[in-house]
């Protein structure tokens, strides 16, 4: 077998079945293999960066590894923004790129660019494969350790000599498993029952670590008032009667209130994100600390914990559980306080009924909330649109929420949502965007119709930069600097350029039968969905501020009122 | 290089023992660089264990933030056996009456 022939096999034994690629010069070894491999599905995207989101949200949404190829030079360059999306929220991903023939590294021959260099800060590991006889070897690793420990984006450079160079080599063992360290939950029990006020603060590494069940069931036994992070929302399920939201910059009120008034943070699977946390200094300023996470550089990075324990979720939980089913906390005091804030403080803004009225986002994602079928997965974009996802539709699994949490790529939703529907066919898959983001990878458009996948595609448009103009507003005077995106195209006539059908409503009562005609459509459909371009997203915590001084709507027209009357 | 402001930061001596592959040592200077730390330092050797080529580094680093940090990071990375941190070195004492 040669190079290329390996990567395949690699993909059988690892039981890959669809990857994410585009061809091109240094990496047609590969191409030329799948012409004779039927076992692998391979999805052409439009443009490398669609193929590295696509991987991803493949990845987000099945909790398998995401795989994609591209080409040297532009090819590789182009995947960066999306392996560093997938860096960023630790999501498993195998990169896999042709290099110009080893003989011209470091030529500047055409198409060479220093692919290992420059991807250094935004994976977790990456090779150059130096021979032929390596490459078994350097594959099996790869795949192990993107998805062993903390996952994450493993980029494998491979030289097109070496794609075409004949190897009788096998790999051998698989890497071996992290070892789990520190399972002695007794110290976290007994900070638990000593403190009057304990908070659940959950994130993406329940998910990560495959431990959504074992949270659930923790979450259930220990009846903890519980926050959630961006990225850990749907943790705690829908049905959940402790779970008091997202916390942070666009938080629930009720969220950050228990955050500020507890005494005792229990943090799980989650890095303690400056937009979570907002300015440390005001963070939980009450409360001791026990950080559970599966990496222990997270430990003390941005606060100091009391307690740490490091190890596999789903056992550290399972320890936990057992250990509060034997006794349950006596917290009935500070349930009950919680139960109020979450009453009054929760992400609960009333729906305009009025028919002719415009649609504003929060209320259009609580339709779109009640409407879509319970195995929906959400894939949303980067920006206003976003957050009122996060704060208005109920999840009831953290799977079903896709969403770039560390790096914010905006243009991350439309490609996610391709690679969560080849992920789960069987479910209701909905990219969110904004106007914005939607145009930052529309060309994926094509990828929809190419494979007639049935994602549903929803544009949210205010017809500017939304979330940079509400910044602009609140805490730049007002100064709006190139925002403004009153010429975007007309995306209904965009989507049909694309054969795919498309309708636009603009008023509230066209809000849940637009949302019933595309589910119901069997085929990609998108919705066009006009809103107000000065509509913000409420709360907002300053950036660099702290999560107590919460700016919401009302407090804001009294401030505007007060210096009117001023 | 020395300069005033290089006396006031705190200074710590790392050894690090890595597997000897493509952009070893870049990656390790880059997690030093993002992570807060400047070199000031470094000696690097490389022999032979078994079939293993292995890279032993010595580090003079500079920075203000906790060295503990920077310790778990370095130690996260794939090739990296062993990090061992020795004790911060003295600083001058120019800059301790600064």
């Amino acid at each position: 077998m040669n190079g290329a022939q390996h990567i395949l096999e690699a993909f059988h034994r690892h039981n890959i079945q669809t990857v994410f690629g585009y061809p091109g010069g240094c990496i047609m070894p590969l191409y030329d293999a799948l012409v004779d491999d039927a076992r692998v599905e391979h999805v052409l995207c439009r443009h490398e960066q669609g193929c590295a989101l696509a991987a991803d949200g493949y990845a987000r949404a099945s909790g398998k590894l995401g795989v994609c190829i591209a080409t040297s030079g532009p090819g590789a360059t182009n995947l960066i923004t999306g392996v560093a999306n997938a860096h960023r929220d630790s999501i498993p991903m195998l990169v896999i790129t042709g290099q110009v023939p080893s003989a011209l590294i470091g030529t500047d021959a055409f198409q060479e660019t220093d692919v290992l260099g420059m991807t250094l800060g935004i994976v977790k590991h990456s090779y150059l494969v130096e021979s032929a006889d390596e490459l078994p070897e350097i594959l099996e690793e790869a795949m192990a350790l993107a998805q062993t420990g903390r996952p994450g984006p493993v980029w494998v450079d491979i030289p097109k000599d070496i794609l075409l160079a004949q190897t009788t080599a096998m790999p051998n063992s698989p890497l071996a498993q992290p070892e789990a360290t520190c399972l002695d939950v007794g110290p976290a029990i007994a900070m638990l029952r000593a403190a009057q006020k304990p908070l659940l603060y959950s994130g993406g590494g329940i998910s990560l670590a495959h431990a959504e069940e074992c949270f659930r069931e923790f979450a259930e036994c220990s009846a903890l008032p519980a926050v959630v992070t961006l990225k850990g929302i749907g943790n705690p399920g829908k049905h959940s009667a402790h779970n008091l939201g997202m916390l942070g910059m666009h938080g629930s009120r009720a969220a950050n209130r228990a955050v500020d008034e507890c005494d005792l943070l229990l943090v799980i699977g989650a890095r303690l994100d400056d937009r979570a946390t907002g300015k440390l200094d005001g963070f939980a300023p009450n409360a001791q600390t026990i950080h559970i996470d599966a990496d222990a550089a997270e430990f003390n990075k941005l606060r100091s914990a009391d307690l740490t324990v490091r190890g596999d979720l789903n056992t550290i939980l399972g320890e936990l559980t057992r250990a509060l089913r034997e006794a349950p906390l006596a917290i009935n005091a500070w349930r009950k306080q919680c139960q109020i804030w979450r009453t009054t403080g929760g992400f609960q803004a009333a729906d305009n009924e009025e028919p002719l009225a415009p649609i504003t986002g929060p209320a259009f994602v609580r339709q779109l909330s009640r409407v879509a079928p319970d195995d929906t997965i959400i894939a949303c974009d980067v920006g206003q649109h976003q957050m009122w996802v996060a704060q208005h539709y109920q999840f009831d699994h953290p799977r079903h929420h896709l969403t770039s949490g560390g790096l914010g790529t905006m243009g991350f939703g439309l490609p996610a949502a391709i690679g969560a529907k080849f992920a789960n066919r069987k479910s209701t898959v909905i990219n969110v965007a904004g106007d914005g983001s939607f145009m930052m990878n529309a060309q994926e458009l094509a990828t929809i119709r190419r494979y007639n996948l049935p994602v549903k595609l929803i544009i949210m448009d205010n017809q500017c930069l939304g979330m940079v103009r509400q910044q602009q507003e609140l805490f730049y005077n007002n100064r709006e600097s190139h925002i403004n995106l009153d010429d975007n195209p007309d995306f209904v006539a965009l989507a049909r350029a694309f054969d795919i059908p498309a309708l636009k409503i603009e008023r509230t009562d066209q809000v849940r039968r637009g949302i019933e005609t595309i589910l119901a459509y069997n085929g990609p459909m998108l919705l066009h969905v006009a809103i107000a371009r000065q509509e913000n997203v409420w709360p907002i915590v300053k950036p660099g501020g702290s999560n107590k001084e919460m700016i919401d709507e009302t407090r804001r027209l009294a401030a505007d009122k007060k210096e009117m009357t001023a | 290089m020395t300069t005033e402001n290089n006396h006031k930061t705190p200074s710590y001596t790392i050894t690090c023992r890595m597997s000897h592959e493509a952009a070893a040592l870049e990656r390790l200077c880059q997690v030093v660089r993002i992570r807060g730390f400047r070199i000031a330092k470094m000696a690097v050797e490389s022999s032979i264990a078994g079939a293993d080529e292995i890279l032993e580094i010595a580090l003079t680093i500079q920075g203000h933030r906790p060295v503990a940090m920077l310790q778990s990071q370095l130690e996260k990375l794939h090739t990296v056996a062993e990090v061992i941190l020795t004790a911060p070195a003295l600083v001058p004492a120019a800059s301790r009456r600064a």
